[in-house]
């Protein structure tokens, strides 16, 4: 009886011990973004409530809307995918993961055009905000966070 | 003043001699059954001392001898262990099985404690923009800059100069 309590025990320890290494699949929304400044602001869309204060203070406008956006889940940090809206695309090719986060590599695209590129080390606990083209009054922002 | 037996004794012995001797022998009511006697005396004193006298090992006996009591050494050490054991609680399962608990009691905390002890304010843990770029046909005055929100732990890619669009372009 007391040998299968201790028994137990150790089963217990070694089951989590393993669960650090057990990578959960974790999904990656990216979001294209118009920020701007106007009398009735809409509520901040739920995907970017995480990141609602630093857009607010850093930017300095009071209304951000998802015109674009793709959540995708990594099975193996190897996928790719695109985030578009009608004019704009994303395209997100995972290269790799380690312990800290993805590493990523960003294109930002107007229709066919590559406005901008980057390679970036996403980190699951560490969203990322890239500040694109003045359209119209408002900002173009990019915005991609591990969930 | 000796006695008749002191006398008797030292005549059996050899020890009287001259004129003692001459008056003992000669205070003897029966020499003959005397001289018998000491005769029978000499061979018992005999016999004693060759079968009384220490016996030698011979080297063959001698190393039997200390093997066997190397032996008996250690046939006796595992029982004088074992009546230990019985009187001690650290036996060597209840070590293994304590190092075992406090190796899954360390785990334990090692998982947990640690795991929400993560720094967030460390640099490592937060995204890192390796490099960036523009087109510079499209956007030849635009510059580029990098930096971390860390009271947000958010990393901000900052572009300046970038052709500025229509507000059409903020479309669905």
């Amino acid at each position: 009886m007391a040998r299968g309590k201790w028994l137990l025990i150790v089963f217990i320890a070694l089951i989590l011990s393993a669960v650090p290494t057990l990578r959960s699949a974790e999904t990656v929304w990216s979001g294209l973004v118009i920020a701007e400044n106007v009398a009735q602001p809409q509520p901040i869309p739920p995907e970017l409530t995480r990141v609602e204060r630093p857009l607010k203070q850093l930017f300095g406008y009071n209304q951000f809307q998802v015109i674009g956006q793709s959540r995708k889940t990594l099975q193996t940090g190897q996928e790719d995918w695109l985030a578009t809206s009608k004019f704009f695309g994303l395209h997100v090719d995972a290269r790799g993961e380690t312990e800290a986060g993805y590493l990523l590599n960003l294109k930002l695209y107007k229709e066919k055009e590559l406005l901008l590129e980057t390679d970036a080390k996403l980190s699951k606990r560490s969203p990322l905000i890239i500040k694109g083209p003045q359209v119209g009054g408002g900002q173009l922002l990019l915005v991609l966070v591990v969930q | 003043m000796k006695t008749f037996e002191e006398k008797w004794t030292a005549w059996l012995d050899g020890q009287l001699t001259g004129r003692q001797l001459a008056e003992f022998e000669a205070s003897l009511p029966d020499r003959a059954a005397a001289e018998a006697e000491k005769a029978d005396a000499k061979k018992l004193g005999g016999l004693l001392k060759r079968e009384l006298r220490a016996q030698t090992l011979a080297n063959e006996e001698f190393f039997n001898h200390q093997l066997r009591e190397r032996i008996a050494c250690e046939h006796a050490m595992p029982i004088r262990e074992r009546n230990a054991s019985i009187h001690t609680w650290w036996t060597i399962r209840r070590l293994l099985l304590t190092g075992t608990a406090s190796l899954a009691v360390f785990l334990i905390f090692a998982i947990f404690v640690t795991r929400d002890k993560n720094p967030a304010g460390r640099s490592q843990y937060l995204t890192q923009i390796l490099n960036a770029r523009v087109d510079p046909v499209i956007s030849p005055n635009a510059t580029i800059s990098m930096f971390e929100a860390k009271e947000d732990r958010v990393t901000v890619l900052w572009t300046e100069g970038l052709q500025s669009l229509p507000a059409d372009y903020a479309a669905k």
